[in-house]
């Protein structure tokens, strides 16, 4: 499998602020991946370096093995396709801006006709083709910046928080695209939510974005805090980790691989505290407790686990974890 | 006061009857102030583009440059380039001197840098996704720039307006370079300084009213292109 992206010793600074500072990540090709995180987070910058419409500070990127040393060759510009937060619409009509970012891109003016019908219908936008973007809806406005970047069929596509000021219709639609694009061979599509859900729900791979740091562990049980040796003092708690990374100063840990018990347990388990329970909410076919063991713990049960505990708010816990489902970073 | 309004009805009896000194006056004004305007127009929308899209070591500087020479006297560019063109000066065997180029050379450097730094502000002021999105979409640097001049063109126009609007009115150098020939460098501003002191003040008068109603004229289609848009 060929990556779509490398990404070695990147670190991004703003007014002498390090907002990104990722040591190695690679992206392979042909997944559909949910860039997640908080506002501030890094999201928009790392998706302007994977647009290469931004420089990082240090470190280089290559894309499809190919190290990108200054600027993108025509050629390689055409195998990303970008919508920004904000898309922007030039004057004109929808088929307009598609048939501009054809001619920019370089493609033969006979295929025009043919590639803009395509990319008008993959995002069903057949009927407003004639109307002008200025005149489009916020749900409409995205689709039609999506179809400009997927009419000249390139082979990555970056969206940036693509789903936000959306209504739930429009959210449907957007998803929908963005996964029968992704359907086709070896298409890669990136893009930024801050929804966890959302991006859980239609993306193969999740990337978690928290100050700045990489992460492929979902962000439940974020705690910060500074790691010696093995043990990470979040302030209140000494959470063991199987590995550490130097100056790692957040860790997260998986809320479906923490245990809870009535009793300590006797196992090869690392971590064990004691708590109560917070609340209780049923969210499908799973229930998220919170526990309060000075720090606040999300995990997930089963409904048969909950009934089986016959747990209820307030009630006296002991939860536990391996080492090894603590992520650092 | 009857002096006054006597020299305003023969004044708009001049320019009614279509006085042939007076029009050609104006002619020579006009063209020379328009060939001015295309020389800066071509150099100076393509520099400010460049400038607003990019940034480079120095930048700053030729910005408070750009300033400095937006509020330049005309008669320090007169006597500049009075001293490059007469006779005795470096370039005073083009024989420049006392001809319509040499008044054409002195408005498009008077009015290059108001065009250029408002060429800048119609780039810049432009919204901030477009050159982003442009590149994204594989614009390279012409393509970019001939792109952001189609979206601004308007702001673009308006910069070229108030250039011509500035050649138009400008005297000093004007006449310390042209020689306020008539037939030949006489513009309108020249000669209205000559008739007054010739005492025919209702022929200054009607070069004066036919320069308002230019001047109104640019007014005009200047608020025209920055109407606000429906």
């Amino acid at each position: 499998m060929t990556n779509a992206y490398v990404l070695n010793d990147i670190k991004v600074v703003h007014q002498q602020n390090c907002v990104l500072d990722i040591p190695h990540f690679t992206i392979p090709s042909g997944k559909c991946i949910a860039l997640l995180g908080e506002n501030g987070a890094g999201k928009s910058t790392l998706m302007n370096l994977l647009a290469f419409t931004e420089k990082p500070s240090h470190g280089s990127i290559q894309l499809f093995d190919q190290k990108i040393v200054d600027k993108l060759k025509p050629s390689q510009r055409r195998r990303i396709g970008v919508v920004s937060q904000q898309p922007y619409l030039l004057a004109g009509s929808v088929t307009d801006n598609i048939r501009l970012a054809l001619k920019l891109q370089h493609i033969e003016s006979s295929r025009y006709p043919f590639l803009i019908e395509q990319a008008l219908e993959q995002l069903n936008l057949t009927q407003l083709k004639d109307q002008s973007a200025q005149s489009l809806s916020g749900g409409e406005l995205k689709r039609a910046a999506i179809a400009r970047a997927i009419a000249y069929d390139p082979d990555v596509l970056l969206l940036d928080e693509p789903f936000s000021h959306l209504d739930q219709r429009h959210i449907r639609q957007l998803e929908s695209a963005i996964q029968s694009f992704a359907e086709q061979t070896d298409k890669t599509v990136i893009f930024s939510t801050h929804d966890q859900p959302q991006g859980l729900a239609i993306a193969d791979d999740t990337l978690n974005l928290h100050a700045g740091k990489i992460t492929t562990a979902p962000l439940f049980n974020l705690f910060h805090g500074a790691l010696n040796q093995h043990d990470f003092n979040t302030g209140k708690l000494i959470i063991h980790a199987a590995s550490g990374l130097a100056n790692a100063r957040h860790i997260a840990i998986d809320p479906t691989e923490i245990i809870i018990s009535r009793q300590p347990l006797e196992s090869s388990m690392r971590n064990s505290f004691n708590g109560h329970v917070v609340l209780i909410a049923q969210e499908n076919n799973t229930v998220r407790l919170t526990i309060d063991c000075e720090e606040r713990f999300q995990v997930i049960i089963s409904p048969e686990s909950l009934s089986q505990l016959s747990l209820a708010l307030g009630d006296n816990v002991w939860l536990s974890f391996k080492s090894t489902a603590v992520t650092v970073f | 006061m009857t002096y006054f309004i006597d020299s305003l009805i023969a004044a708009l009896e001049l320019i009614s009857s279509f006085d042939p000194y007076i029009y050609r006056i104006v002619a020579t004004s006009v063209s020379i102030s328009l060939i001015a305007s295309l020389i800066a127009a071509i150099l100076a929308v393509p520099a400010g583009v460049f400038m607003a899209l990019n940034r480079f070591i120095g930048k700053a500087f030729i910005q408070h440059l750009l300033n400095t020479l937006m509020a330049m006297p005309t008669v320090v560019i007169g006597l500049l380039l009075y001293g490059l063109f007469s006779r005795l000066g470096p370039l005073g065997h083009w024989g420049l001197l006392y001809t319509p180029m040499a008044v054409i050379i002195a408005e498009a450097i008077l009015i290059f840098p108001i065009m250029m730094n408002l060429t800048i502000t119609a780039v810049n002021s432009a919204d901030p996704r477009l050159k982003p999105t442009l590149i994204s979409l594989g614009a390279s640097h012409f393509s970019l720039a001939i792109n952001v001049i189609r979206v601004t063109r308007f702001a673009i126009l308006a910069a070229i307006i108030t250039g011509f609007g500035r050649a138009i009115g400008e005297v000093g150098a004007a006449m310390m370079l042209g020689g306020n020939i008539e037939g030949f460098t006489r513009t309108m501003t020249t000669a209205i300084a000559l008739e007054t002191s010739k005492g025919e003040f209702e022929l200054g008068l009607a070069l004066g009213l036919l320069l308002l109603i230019i001047a109104f004229i640019l007014n005009f289609l200047l608020s025209w292109l920055h109407r606000p848009k429906s």
